[in-house]
């Protein structure tokens, strides 16, 4: 029988990996892909916690109001990162460092 | 009304002869350094004062006395008066000096014709004769004073006039600091006598019934002696209001007075500088240190005769007749022709204040006349024959001292006028029959004498002095005449080979001779040529009717005089001309003795001048090391402590904000390295900072 410890520990270990390639990758759309785990992680968590949700599927839902969001968010970030291509030919973050000081 | 007329017109012509010398010497002032007009100003101005001195001394001279004066200033309570004051002792000096000053100056137009500062000169020359002028003119004590110091000033100036000389640049000094000496006494003789007085003036003070007659040392005080009390002292008495002072301050007052004698008129302690004043032009020795300034220390003794007392006037004739027999001896062995003049002149001034010691005021001031006759005429001669030896060691590269005795000789056949005016005046400075001299020098004797005799035996040591004196003056003038005029040219004879051109010269050298040769004989002053009492000069300036009697002394002291003095004639005739043997060892005690001058200087040096210059050095000294060095190591220290200042302020101060704003920038920088502009950095930090939070939240 799958338990929440379960759903959790697959969430924790998709939010680490998230948050791995996030911090570790040297291509934007690979951290746009870290960032798209860490939120499938947080929506794994809200699906497993429904369980205990007094009002049905509420978890469910919220999940798929976070999808639909994540979608909207990552459309957001490719064409800022497109942008970002354009104006530095790269999409590496380390070498776009402007907002050093 | 009359004579009140004559009072204004003398006073005016007085004004008159006392301002024109000062015209010229500011004209001359102007005019260029080598100006020939300057002398031609000077003597016109001079022949004009002579004129009018000589009227005012024809209206003046045995009438009542003229005095004018005018408020000048006003100090509190205090009225000082300025004015002029004619007696016959003022108008006598008047008269003199102009009548002297005037050869001088004809005699300096043709003396100093090729000087480099022809004009200066004369600036100088008529600048003295003012302030001498105006010195016998004043009545009032502090106008005194500031002409009696013109005077010596004016001499200073004469004196030191070739000043690229060494000589003269010192005999200057030593002439202005010695008679610094007696302007002080002088000084304090006057604060003294207005402290007694309240008054300035000199007739109140001095005149015929003045308050110094009234006085007399009483008790220990010095004050009013009742019984000197005359009926007709109403008049003087509101002018003046009289104090009784410690008898002491008399005797401080006459010193200082005599202080000032001593230096102005060279006497025995005060009187090193007049030989040493010869270094100026031989005619500012005719003028001033023989016949005028001179003169000044005896006027002063004159004007202030009435406020000596007894013992007093003993002292100064003790003092006048050591200095008169000092300077004789001295005289004897000198060889600087001008030099034995002026010891001759300091020891016919010390006869002069012998005089007034014995009261013989009138013979003194008489011989104070006579005197400046033959001595300028004297000095005259010796300036044209210093000159004459100039030339000839000019044209022949000689090298001699030209005022050296020893070369000359037989100058009678070359330059007679000036021989025969040279004898006239040392006849009369001699004192022989027939000359001026005579009349005044023994006038001066006799009354020695006779004062000597209602006194203790000792006292008979003075008139014997000054009968020596006489004789030894004989002998010296007698040395000098006939080793200048007399025997052959020694020079030539040194020097074969050099031909002399020498002659009296132009009228600008002979004619003033010839004006003072006439002089010095017996009419001008006397018909009788043998008796003294009967010269108008003596009449005019006596003080009392008392009359001499008709002593033994009168005989007895011209006889002896002058049959030893012809003997003594005699004898350096035969010892100079024919110069058979040196008549004396030429190193014996008294010839060294006299040679040096009694080592007075000597003494001096190293008595006063010396422990001066080493105070100096000690003054100097403590000044470099002591005064100096305190502030030398106060600056040391206030710069150590400013460095100190400057060290805390660089390292301490600015150190601690220096390492404030390190500290703030080693954070800034530290802080700054977080900004890289990695966006993946930025949330490491974050991921490691949460996670921080949260092992310390679990450990604590």
């Amino acid at each position: 029988m799958i338990t929440l410890t379960d759903f959790l520990i697959v969430s924790a270990a998709l939010f680490c990996i998230g948050l791995y390639m996030t911090v570790s990758k040297r291509n934007a759309i690979q951290i746009l892909i870290g960032i798209e785990l860490i939120l499938n992680a947080a929506i794994l968590n809200l699906v497993a916690f429904g369980k205990y949700d007094k009002v049905n599927n509420s978890g469910q839902i919220f999940a798929l109001f976070a999808i639909v969001l994540a979608a909207a968010t990552t459309a957001v970030a490719l064409a800022i990162i497109l942008n970002v291509y354009r104006r530095y030919k790269t999409i590496d973050p380390n070498d776009i460092t402007k907002l050093r000081d | 009304m009359d004579t009140f007329l004559h009072a204004i017109q003398s006073l005016n012509y007085t004004v008159a002869a006392v301002v024109l010398p000062l015209l010229a010497a500011l004209v001359n002032f102007c005019l260029p350094v080598k100006s020939k007009a300057a002398g031609w100003i000077s003597t016109i101005a001079i022949l004009l004062s002579c004129v009018l001195s000589a009227r005012v001394f024809a209206t003046i001279w045995n009438n009542p006395q003229v005095h004018a004066q005018r408020i000048w200033f006003t100090i509190g309570q205090t009225q000082v008066y300025a004015g002029i004051l004619l007696n016959n002792l003022s108008v006598l000096m008047l008269l003199l000096v102009s009548v002297i000053a005037l050869p001088v100056h004809i005699y300096s137009t043709a003396y100093m014709k090729h000087d480099e500062r022809y004009s200066r000169y004369f600036t100088y020359l008529s600048f003295f004769c003012f302030s001498m002028l105006a010195l016998v003119v004043v009545d009032s004590l502090i106008l005194f004073y500031a002409f009696w110091e013109l005077v010596g000033f004016s001499s200073y100036l004469l004196i030191g006039f070739w000043f690229t000389k060494d000589k003269a640049v010192k005999a200057n000094k030593k002439a202005f600091i010695m008679n610094r000496v007696g302007d002080i006494g002088l000084l304090s003789a006057i604060i003294i006598l207005f402290a007694q007085f309240h008054t300035f003036d000199i007739d109140t003070i001095f005149g015929q019934n003045g308050l110094a007659h009234l006085m007399g040392i009483q008790d220990g005080k010095w004050t009013l002696i009742p019984n000197h009390l005359p009926d007709s002292v109403g008049s003087v008495w509101g002018r003046g209001t009289i104090t009784a002072l410690p008898a002491l301050w008399q005797y401080v007052a006459c010193a200082g007075i005599f202080l000032a004698v001593a230096a102005k008129s060279a006497q025995f302690p005060l009187h090193t500088w007049l030989p040493d004043a010869m270094e100026g032009p031989t005619s500012v020795s005719a003028l001033i240190h023989a016949a005028t300034m001179v003169a000044a220390g005896v006027f002063l003794l004159g004007r202030v005769y009435p406020m000596f007392i007894e013992t007093e006037l003993t002292i100064l004739a003790c003092i006048g007749c050591f200095t008169a027999f000092m300077a004789a001896t001295i005289a004897l062995t000198q060889n600087d022709l001008k030099r034995i003049l002026a010891y001759s002149t300091i020891s016919q001034l010390g006869f002069m204040i012998l005089a007034m010691g014995v009261g013989a005021y009138a013979s003194s001031l008489f011989h104070l006349a006579t005197h400046a006759f033959f001595k300028c005429l004297l000095f005259l001669v010796a300036g044209i024959v210093i000159h004459q030896m100039q030339h000839i060691k000019d044209d022949n590269n000689l090298d001699i001292d030209p005022q050296d005795i020893s070369h000359m000789g037989g100058l009678r056949k070359k330059l007679p006028l000036t021989f025969i005016t040279a004898v006239i005046a040392a006849l009369a400075l001699i004192g022989l029959p027939l000359t001026s001299g005579y009349l005044s020098k023994d006038g001066i004797l006799i009354q020695a004498f006779e004062w000597s005799d209602g006194r203790n035996a000792w006292f008979k040591i003075i008139p014997v002095m000054a009968l020596i004196t006489s004789w030894l003056t004989a002998f010296y003038v007698a040395r000098l005449i006939f080793k200048v005029f007399f025997g052959e040219f020694r020079l030539l004879k040194d020097n074969p080979d050099i031909k002399p051109h020498l002659g009296d010269g132009g009228w600008p050298y002979t004619l003033p001779l010839i004006l003072l040769a006439v002089c010095c004989l017996f009419p001008l002053f006397s018909f009788n040529p043998l008796a003294y009492e009967h010269a108008w000069l003596f009449e005019g300036l006596k003080t009392s009717a008392r009359h001499a009697g008709e002593g033994v002394y009168h005989s007895l002291i011209p006889i002896s005089v002058n049959v030893i003095s012809l003997l003594l004639l005699f004898a350096a005739y035969r010892i100079y001309t024919r110069e058979s043997r040196l008549p004396f060892p030429q190193k014996g005690f008294f010839y060294r003795l006299s040679y040096n001058q009694w080592y007075i200087d000597n003494l001096y040096k190293r008595a006063i001048v010396n422990p001066v210059l080493r105070l100096g050095s000690v003054c100097f000294w403590i000044d470099r090391n002591i005064i100096d060095g305190f502030l030398h190591l106060l600056t040391r220290i206030s710069g150590s402590i400013a460095k100190l200042a400057a060290w805390t302020d660089e390292y301490i101060v600015d150190g601690f904000l220096h390492l404030l704003a390190a500290i703030v920038q080693s954070i800034g920088n530290f802080a700054r390295k977080f900004q890289s502009g990695k966006v993946q950095y930025y949330l490491f930090s974050m991921l490691v900072i949460v996670l921080l939070l949260f092992i310390l939240k679990i450990l604590i």
